[in-house]
């Protein structure tokens, strides 16, 4: 038996690349927490100085998340962490546009919120108790999830006021590699409000930053993300007249995810 | 709805309303289905469903009524109650 050879110098290379990224991501998390701090503790308190509540602030108050967001990717791209390109960004930019994405990491609401200057989210209704979240969604005037009826009353409430809308059907990050089963509160959304679906279809190589990852699970290779924002799709279209909006809801939401299946699928093969 | 209905004539025509607007099979019905679970139906669908309900029975559901009920047997057994 000879002894374990010790290892070459490209593995000791890969394993230092490694560390070098691992480093990287968690500066660039703090850099994230810093400018979120900026957010709450310095712009919000501005803007509530200068502006009353209501919509105006509200709208002023997302501007500033959006340019924090765009800030951000100017950060990642800088730090050699990810590649990002996006097409049809400026259909993102249309008054009034209800967006829907899939959502394989932590990072797709900040880089489609970063081509975004006014969107309102859905956002887990805990955080307008948690201490750090509270100042940011108040702000804002984000959507809290709260009961079907009642988020789809004030999504549909927005948008009638001309707001852009971002959802993420799955309700949460996808499965590695897939799709989550879809919600159906967007076709519900779009039936109500009679806007279009615009899908955004996000892919992420190497897969990073999913569910149940830890932050300094880093993959070897810079992150490439590849954002597409598609032809707004019009569920009016779809559906039949006199249909029960259970039915209507239940084919618009298979559709759709067959539509991110085929895009995400079609890509990988 | 007026007058008696037995129970397993509640339990044919709510699996009714369930296979006609919530595209449910008759593979999936069973008295212990559980409608979120097992059927899919979520909170915006649990509405629909009680409006179609109450039309049909002229009782009404209150929030609270809907948080007790979680299988296809619970909707067959509160309206059974209630008619009788």
């Amino acid at each position: 038996m000879s002894r374990p050879s010790p290892p070459p110098l490209a593995a000791l290379l890969g394993r230092l690349r490694r560390a070098s990224r691992a480093l990287r991501t968690g500066l660039a998390f703090a850099i994230f927490g810093a400018l979120g701090l900026l957010l709450g503790l310095v712009l919000f308190p501005l803007e509530r100085g200068l502006t009353r509540e209501g919509e105006i602030a509200e709208r002023r108050c997302q501007r500033r998340v959006s340019a924090i967001f765009r800030l951000f990717t100017w950060v990642l791209r800088g730090l050699g962490l990810a590649e990002i390109r996006i097409r049809g960004a400026e259909r993102l930019r249309r008054p009034g546009t209800l967006a829907v994405a899939n959502h394989p990491t932590l990072l797709d609401v900040v880089l489609i919120g970063a081509e975004m200057p006014q969107v309102d989210c859905v956002v887990k209704k805990e955080a307008w108790s948690n201490p750090f979240m509270r100042h940011v969604v108040t702000a804002t005037g984000y959507v809290p999830n709260d009961l079907g009826e009642t988020v789809i009353g004030a999504c549909a409430e927005r948008l009638r006021r001309g707001r852009s809308l971002l959802l993420f059907p799955e309700g949460t990050r996808s499965p590695e590699g897939g799709l989550g089963p879809f919600m159906r509160g967007a076709a519900h959304l779009a039936l109500v409000s009679g806007r279009p679906l615009t899908p955004i279809v996000v892919r992420c190589t190497p897969p990073t930053l999913m569910r149940g990852q830890k932050w300094y699970d880093v993959p070897d290779r810079r992150m490439c993300f590849e954002i597409e924002v598609c032809e707004p799709i019009d569920v009016g279209d779809v559906v039949d007249p006199g249909e029960p909006r259970a039915l209507a809801a239940r084919r618009i939401t298979a559709a759709l995810r067959d539509f991110y299946h085929e895009r995400l699928h079609n890509r990988n093969a | 709805m007026t007058g008696k209905a037995s129970p397993e004539s509640i339990f044919t025509w709510v699996c009714e309303i369930l296979k006609r607007e919530f595209q449910i099979s008759d593979a999936e019905i069973s008295p212990t289905a559980h409608l979120i679970d097992d059927l899919d139906l979520d909170s915006i669908d649990a509405i629909d469903l009680s409006v179609r309900l109450e039309e049909k029975t002229g009782l009404s559901f209150k929030e609270e009524d809907l948080k007790a009920i979680r299988t296809i047997q619970d909707v067959v057994d509160f309206i059974a109650e209630r008619l009788d």
